[in-house]
């Protein structure tokens, strides 16, 4: 009776609620933020902006340098390849589980229960489980998971790669599973009509619908595990990211330069790379 | 020793959530070999039966049983033993668009390999000759590598009768298998069906739109009306009364395409 | 028998052909692909026997251990949650610079607004339309050089420009994702639906009178929606920001890491873990309410 007036009434509120409360909060976002742009036009602030910016050119291109920035380049490249390789482990596995219509629920299982028997509990813990590991893993930035993996087995890139396959297997678990929730249940339905396992059905019938979807979010997660592998070196992961920060400590900026066109390099190329592999598919 | 009975359902009834009743008090025999087909108007329950019959269902009440086996006692292997001696043909057919021909065929041996069988036959096909035999039946022997999503329509309907022939089961179930295709077309696949069905003594069960064609190609004809059997009896002695009672309210269709429902399962939140 | 054996020539001949097309270029990528592993297997010093081994196992363990229980005394949730609020401050200020500078750019950035299609249709002066080049080349040179800096390293650079602080976190979100959000914003203007766009250009209106009236209308909701994605986007990076000293929760993560305080780190994370699943729910739910 009164629900056409209602909708109309928190139509026209809502806005300005909403926008009162987000100005509220702006405000004292600002104020905590403590942004400060006139600390550019402050002498001290100017003569850092200049020091920085001429101090970029030339870029240090002495063979010693170079020489010296093969490894961490590569590196930086096997770190993202191996990181994203294992986020694919974790996330493959993972993802198939928190799909709801594999795991308990859907026409798969139409048959399978009567009622909710201890069998169908089982199924949706897994699934609840699932969803509850992925969203740990990839809650949790790359950048902490880093650091404690750092901690566990020591520097290098192999605390990299651990990190980069446990944020990113979250991510790719998530993405995965949303893909495989979309996929035409109907050969699916006909594939079971055959008397197929449920594992049987997977490969044949979902995996080869889903295939292009998630190889090609999967290359562009790699890209970005190329820029991630790049800086996790900040926290002591390998790559040329300890090399970045030890360039702009020491105030080596013409260092930074040249390990600035060696990310966009990197970066591009894998870029191209994907972009390549794609247009395969 | 073999029961003769292939289907024998007493008072079946399925209820999908919402309390939306899609059968009601089914009975039904089918003897082994039989041929039957199944028409009626839209949202008769056609569909839903079949999904029964095939065992991706359970009925909510009522005994389903096939072959002699009571099919609320199957579960996990034995359920999976069951479907694969039930083949089904659909009316979009169901193929997986992306996968090559001869694994949309071969799919029908999954009810028999194993695991890493049938994942082992992905990348190096098994039986591959069996593919083509059944394809060459269909009469389409040369598209065995091709992708399924490049086939028309009717030659997709095609693959899905191989993938039946390679799974070899005792009954055929065809839901619709011609609404999707042309009139001169749909003739030649319920020709081939029965031909199949001829050969190998298999029980054929065909849902059809058309009334045309269940009555010059099978001997009994069962007429299915909002969820319940309206006349089950020998196709001569159906008359154009009969007909005219089951479609009432229902424009009559001859061959004419029913247009595809989401399956009501969607609908329920389990 | 002479059927049989048709045949079988019939899926002789399938077979070369299934193999002529398949095999040569799948096993070189495959091949290709092996190798690639394999390097980076091993020049990223994987042992995976370490970390399964009792030794290594039993260190992470033993961390994992250390983690519990949470430290939930007044002053260190307290610390939290006011770390968790910064952090949101930032990428709430982050995101906003971001919008701007998008915004400023995006728009010389899409070639049908700059000097192509429709809108120039009948302008003559071939000089003007080369000359209108030049702002749209320097846009996209932007946006790119923007982008491709990940956050992390635009930090450590205001950093060293403004100090300590969560300003210069802002700064570093703002610039990256300025160029982030500059990149799609320019693409949804690209793509725009040029009806609207041809009528009003017929009816006489002005180049910024269409922008007002047919394009704005049309690309809105996609910025938005943008913008809210980047915002989850966002409020993860600021969460680590600290780590180079641009305030935040990060920064207390990084001390809490850094001094072995585990039971306050699990206090942190938890904060961490909630802001973050707040601002998706959040986003998602003012996606849904305004697109």
């Amino acid at each position: 009776m009164n629900s056409t007036p209602r909708t109309l009434g928190s139509r026209s509120i809502f806005p300005y609620v909403f926008g009162g409360l987000f100005l509220l909060v702006l405000a004292d976002s600002w104020r905590r933020a403590e942004v400060d742009p006139g600390i550019f036009f402050e002498a001290e602030g100017r003569e850092h902006l200049w020091r920085f910016v001429t101090g970029m050119y030339p870029p240090e291109l002495s063979w010693d340098f170079l020489e010296l920035m093969v490894r961490p380049t590569l590196e930086t490249i096997q770190i993202s390849v191996m990181g994203t390789l294992i986020a694919v482990l974790i996330g493959f596995p993972l993802g198939l589980l928190a799909t709801s219509t594999f795991s308990f629920q859907g026409i798969l299982h139409e048959s399978e229960y009567r009622g909710f028997g201890p069998r169908h509990a089982f199924k949706v813990c897994l699934y609840g489980l699932a969803r509850g590991l992925l969203s740990l893993f990839r809650c949790i930035p790359e950048f902490v998971w880093a650091f404690m993996f750092v901690r566990a087995v020591g520097l290098g890139p192999f605390p990299g790669v651990l990190a980069i396959g446990v944020a990113y297997g979250g991510m790719l678990g998530k993405v995965y599973s949303e893909i495989f929730e979309s996929v035409n249940e109907r050969p699916l339905e006909a594939i079971q009509s055959t008397g197929a396992g449920r594992l049987q059905i997977f490969f044949y019938g979902w995996f080869p619908q889903v295939l292009p979807n998630i190889t090609s979010y999967t290359l562009y997660r790699w890209e970005c595990a190329v820029r991630t592998s790049a800086i996790l070196g900040l926290v002591g992961a390998g790559g040329i990211g300890q090399q970045i920060e030890i360039s702009i400590r020491m105030f080596n900026f013409h260092e930074v330069t040249t390990l600035l066109i060696i990310l966009f390099s990197l970066v591009a190329g894998a870029d191209y790379v994907s972009a390549k592999v794609r247009s395969l598919l | 020793m073999k029961p003769a009975q292939q289907y024998h359902l007493d008072g079946v009834r399925k209820v999908f959530g919402r309390g939306q009743v899609a059968l009601e008090g089914f009975d039904l025999k089918v003897a082994r070999g039989e041929r039957v087909a199944l028409i009626g108007p839209s949202g008769a329950g056609k569909t839903t039966l079949f999904r029964m019959l095939n065992c991706t269902i359970r009925p909510t009440s009522g005994h389903l049983r096939i072959g002699g086996q009571e099919v609320a006692d199957l579960y996990g292997r034995s359920l999976r033993e069951m479907r694969r001696r039930i083949g089904t043909i659909y009316q979009q057919h169901n193929l997986v668009p992306r996968l090559r021909v001869l694994h949309n065929v071969l799919s029908g041996r999954l009810g028999s390999w194993s695991l890493l069988g049938s994942l082992a036959s992905l990348a190096r096909p098994s039986q591959l000759e069996t593919a083509h035999r059944a394809l060459t039946d269909v009469g389409i022997g040369e598209k065995l590598f091709s992708r399924t999503d490049e086939l028309s329509g009717g030659q997709q309907q095609r693959v899905a009768i191989a993938r039946v022939l390679v799974q070899d089961p005792d009954v055929i179930l065809a839901d619709e298998p011609v609404s999707s295709v042309d009139p001169s077309l749909a003739e030649t696949i319920i020709k081939l069906l029965i031909a199949i069905s001829d050969d190998t003594r298999k029980t054929l069960l065909v849902n059809l739109h058309s009334t045309d064609l269940a009555l010059s190609y099978f001997p009994r004809v069962i007429g299915m009306k909002a969820g319940v059997k309206l006349f089950d009896t020998a196709t001569s002695r159906v008359t154009p009364e009969l007909l005219q009672e089951l479609y009432s309210g229902h424009a009559p269709v001859n061959g004419a395409g029913e247009p595809y429902r989401e399956p009501e399962h969607r609908r329920t939140a389990v | 028998m002479n059927h049989a054996d048709a045949n079988a020539d019939q899926l002789a001949a399938l077979k070369a052909g299934a193999r002529d097309r398949s095999r040569a270029s799948t096993w070189a990528l495959l091949a290709l692909l092996g190798a690639l592993f394999v390097w980076s297997y091993q020049g990223s010093e994987i042992d995976l026997g370490m970390l399964f081994s009792a030794d290594g196992g039993g260190a992470i363990a033993e961390y994992v251990e250390r983690l519990f229980p949470p430290d939930l005394s007044a002053k260190v949730v307290a610390d939290a949650v006011e770390g968790a609020w910064e952090t949101l401050a930032i990428s709430l200020i982050g995101t906003l610079l971001s919008v701007v500078i998008a915004l400023s750019l995006a728009f010389f950035g899409s070639r049908n607004l700059v000097y192509a299609g429709l809108l120039y249709e009948m302008e003559s002066r071939r000089h003007l339309v080369l000359l209108r080049r030049i702002p749209y080349l320097a846009a996209k040179a932007i946006l790119n050089f923007l982008r491709t800096i990940p956050e992390m390293l635009w930090a450590l650079v205001f950093v060293f420009l403004v100090g300590l602080g969560p300003f210069p976190g802002v700064l570093a979100l703002g610039v990256h994702t300025g160029g982030v959000l500059g990149k799609l914003f320019a693409e949804v203007l690209e793509d725009v639906d040029l009806q609207p766009v041809e009528s009003l250009q017929s009816t006489g209106a002005g180049k910024i009178q269409i922008l007002f009236y047919a394009i704005l209308p049309q690309v809105l909701p996609q910025f938005i929606s943008y913008t809210l994605y980047r915002w989850e986007v966002n409020i993860r990076v600021a969460a680590v920001l600290g780590f180079v000293g641009a305030g935040g929760l990060g920064q207390r993560i990084h001390i809490a890491l850094s001094l072995f305080l585990e039971q306050q780190l699990l206090t942190l994370l938890i904060a961490l873990y909630v802001l973050v699943t707040g601002v998706d729910y959040l986003s998602a739910y003012l996606r849904r309410r305004v697109v």
